[in-house]
């Protein structure tokens, strides 16, 4: 790094106070870290909604909530945490690492992504000021028609929740265009698709089935907010209308979005893992095709979300079929991070903690998924606890774990501090186990038969114990969350180190300054292998010498 | 604007290009899923639309001029690649008006059609397609106003017209659109 640049340095990016800069930014680095920011605060709305859930539930006829409010909550905190928290993360996570690990300046449509931003800014603050105007959506973040029809969702709620959807999904699929963009265009010399970090692949991957399976909802709300506001009667079977009709349109996206949800946080684990293990990436082209494979796959199984609606036997052969089908690329996955780890050199950080968490605790996620493929079982599970069991194995286990394993592995770039490791570890323990605490046992009230989305219910069913442990796993998961906090205020106030290379990585955004300057490389760097900053590192060893 | 055009040395596309490309295959989805309402809902409402030559003549009639205003799209480019750039922007111009003469017709059509948005199920399909349609072509035309400005005040070249090129792929896309919808609605 030139001296010039680092003069530059100190004087450019992320003046505190400097408020103005940031809003009026276009830079993808700040843009990543307003996302990043952004959706903690919308995680910690969806976080505070599960636990006055939990405390609701954490003995039969509590009182803490409503039973209105209790559905209002509930919607609330699925839409939250899918829409509000782990996407923004994700797309933060892309925004700012997407452009430094393929050697680009900045994204393609800067512009773009800024607008990107303040939409979904803008949307996540108007779903949430439903609760202050007559009511927020209240049926669930799948929002079944007809329960969403004027007739029985008279107030606005399901209005609220129809704009911001149509918003998020008009920032999304911009964002995501310019990701697909941006990872065409911009590469650097020698960066060629075959050399690209897999974390660039996944959020590559992850781009397409936004840009392909958001249509799908889009057109799903827009036809619901015909029927609520113009009287038409898609939804309506005795005007000619069709109640499936809305689950097909939902879950052709919503499957889908299982995948724009967890395949970033694979990316980031798959690069967390290699560089913990001292080795590559174990079959790299593998992990590629497998991602890849998963993106096809993920827009062909949704209808395994309603196998109870009565569909005739070949389809839901071939739909759990199809679902079984999925576990193949998903084992790849698996299997790679295994051979990485193999013989490898490890450190038990705290991001590299994470990565592991997330990879036993997505597995556990993955196998109760194959459970549900089973038609029979799923008859007898769906739309008990055993569902939601699976879903935060997934999304909590999964997505969660991979996003702070993310946030302590490229915290030192975005800062250029370290978050403290002991308390990282803390942190670490403290969602391994509460996790467990509250989802574990859900498997259990599943098979017991306690529906999901019930506010209350009757004691001696044998559910009073399985439900106060969760509650406390709730408490012990918050803990988790105070101590990130309370790590990051205290990292963040201690002297900047810049380390250029915090964890002695292989990829691009190493290569420069932590904090990068707003143009990211002074010289744009040119690529020889998967791993350019090993090859700069280690000359005589580079990968580029192993190739033929 | 250079950027849009600049070729990049990893790949030898248009930025312009490959965005318009991705955001047209999401709004190709968008419409297949109303497509695929259409089909599903279809069966279970009685039909109104008879297909009878005299029901069809007029949208017919405006299909053609849909197809027709593609040809002052394509010279708009054409011109501006030879240098013409009068002639392109009066071809754009003149796919400007064609494209707001459909409009009109579309207008005619819909306060003819004999029922509204929430006459059972089909109502709200024939209008919801015909509308988000219409939206396109407003689309179109704006992308057209701002090309047309931007002749007028000299940004395209021989060398540098890719807007143009875009403007008028996106009008192509509005036709091809419209063609699908009309044969759906109309035809079968």
């Amino acid at each position: 790094m030139t001296t010039q640049a680092q003069a530059k340095l100190k004087t450019e990016p992320y003046a505190l106070g400097d408020f103005l800069s940031w809003i009026m930014t276009v830079d993808h680095k700040r843009i990543g870290i307003l996302y990043l920011i952004t959706a903690f605060f919308f995680f910690l709305f969806g976080g505070i909604e599960a636990f006055l859930m939990r405390l609701q539930l954490a003995q039969p006829g509590n009182k803490v909530l409503s039973p209105d409010l209790y559905n209002q909550v509930f919607t609330m905190h699925g839409t939250t945490m899918i829409f509000l928290a782990v996407m923004p993360l994700a797309a933060g996570f892309g925004n700012y690492l997407v452009p430094l690990m393929i050697g680009a300046r900045d994204m393609a449509f800067p512009k773009l992504n800024a607008l990107s931003y303040w939409t979904y800014l803008f949307a996540g603050c108007f779903m949430y000021s439903s609760f202050f105007l007559g009511g927020a959506p209240n049926d669930g973040w799948f929002s079944y028609a007809p329960l969403t029809e004027n007739l029985y969702s008279p107030t606005h709620g399901m209005d609220f929740w129809i704009m911001g959807i149509l918003l998020l999904g008009f920032a999304t699929t911009i964002g995501s265009i310019n990701f697909i963009v941006t990872i065409i265009q911009l590469r650097a010399p020698g960066m060629t698709l075959t050399r690209m970090p897999a974390f660039v692949w996944a959020q590559f991957v992850t781009a397409f089935l936004a840009v392909f399976s958001i249509p799908s909802l889009t057109t799903a709300v827009l036809l619901l907010l015909l029927d609520r506001q113009m009287g038409a009667h898609f939804f309506n079977v005795a005007q000619g209308g069709s109640a499936l009709l809305w689950q097909h349109l939902f879950w052709f996206f919503g499957h889908p979005e299982v995948y724009i949800l967890i395949l970033p946080a694979m990316g980031i684990v798959s690069e967390v893992i290699p560089v913990f293990s001292g080795k590559p990436l174990f079959a790299y082209a593998a992990v590629v095709y497998a991602m890849i494979a998963i993106g096809f796959l993920g827009f062909t199984v949704w209808a395994h979300h309603m196998f109870a609606t009565g569909m005739p036997t070949t389809t839901l052969l071939f739909f759990a079929g199809d679902t079984f089908l999925i576990s193949a690329p998903t084992g790849v996955l698996f299997f790679s991070w295994l051979a990485t780890i193999w013989k490898g050199q490890l450190r038990f950080t705290t991001p590299m903690l994470f990565s592991l968490g997330f990879a036993t605790m997505f597995l556990i996620g993955g196998l109760d998924g194959v459970h549900l493929a089973v038609v029979p079982m799923d008859w007898q599970l769906t739309d008990t606890y055993y569902v939601v069991s699976h879903i935060h194995y997934v999304l909590f286990g999964g997505a969660i774990f991979g996003i702070f394993s993310g946030i302590y592995y490229w915290f030192p770039k975005m800062a250029g501090r370290r978050l403290g490791e002991t308390l990282g570890k803390w942190h670490f323990w403290f969602f391994f186990i509460g996790m467990n605490l509250v989802f574990m046992p859900m498997h259990i009230l599943g098979l017991e038969g306690m529906p999901r989305r019930i506010y209350t219910y009757a004691s001696g069913r044998g559910w009073e114990i399985w439900n106060l442990v969760e509650t406390i796993g709730a408490g012990v998961i918050a803990i988790g969350v105070l101590i990130f906090i309370v790590n990051f205020f205290i990292s963040i106030s201690k002297k900047a180190t810049n380390e250029e290379d915090a964890w002695d990585g292989f990829t691009l955004e190493w290569k420069t300054s932590s904090p990068p300057p707003a143009y990211n490389f002074a010289e744009i760097p040119s690529v020889r292998s998967r791993r350019p900053l090993w090859d700069e590192k280690h000359p005589d060893l580079a990968d580029w010498k192993m190739e033929k | 604007m250079s950027t849009l055009s600049q070729v990049h040395p990893m790949s030898r596309l248009s930025t312009g290009k490959v965005a318009l490309f991705i955001i047209l295959v999401s709004e190709s989805v968008f419409f297949a899923t109303l497509l695929v309402a259409y089909a599903a809902l279809r069966d279970q409402s009685n039909w109104p639309m008879d297909h009878s030559l005299q029901r069809l003549t007029f949208p017919l009639i405006n299909t053609a001029i849909l197809i027709l205003s593609s040809i002052p799209a394509r010279n708009a480019i054409i011109n501006i690649r030879a240098g013409k750039q009068t002639l392109s922007l009066t071809s754009m111009v003149v796919t400007l008006i064609v494209g707001l003469v459909f409009v009109a017709g579309q207008i005619y059509e819909f306060s003819h059609a004999g029922f509204h948005i929430n006459d059972q199920a089909f109502g709200g399909v024939f209008f919801t397609l015909m509308g988000f349609h219409a939206l396109h072509v407003f689309a179109g035309e704006v992308f057209l106003i701002l090309n047309l400005t931007r002749t007028k005040l000299g940004d395209f070249s021989p060398q540098n017209y890719e807007a143009v090129e875009l403007g008028t792929w996106f009008w192509y896309y509005v036709v091809g659109v419209w063609l699908v919808l009309f044969a759906a609605l109309y035809l079968i």
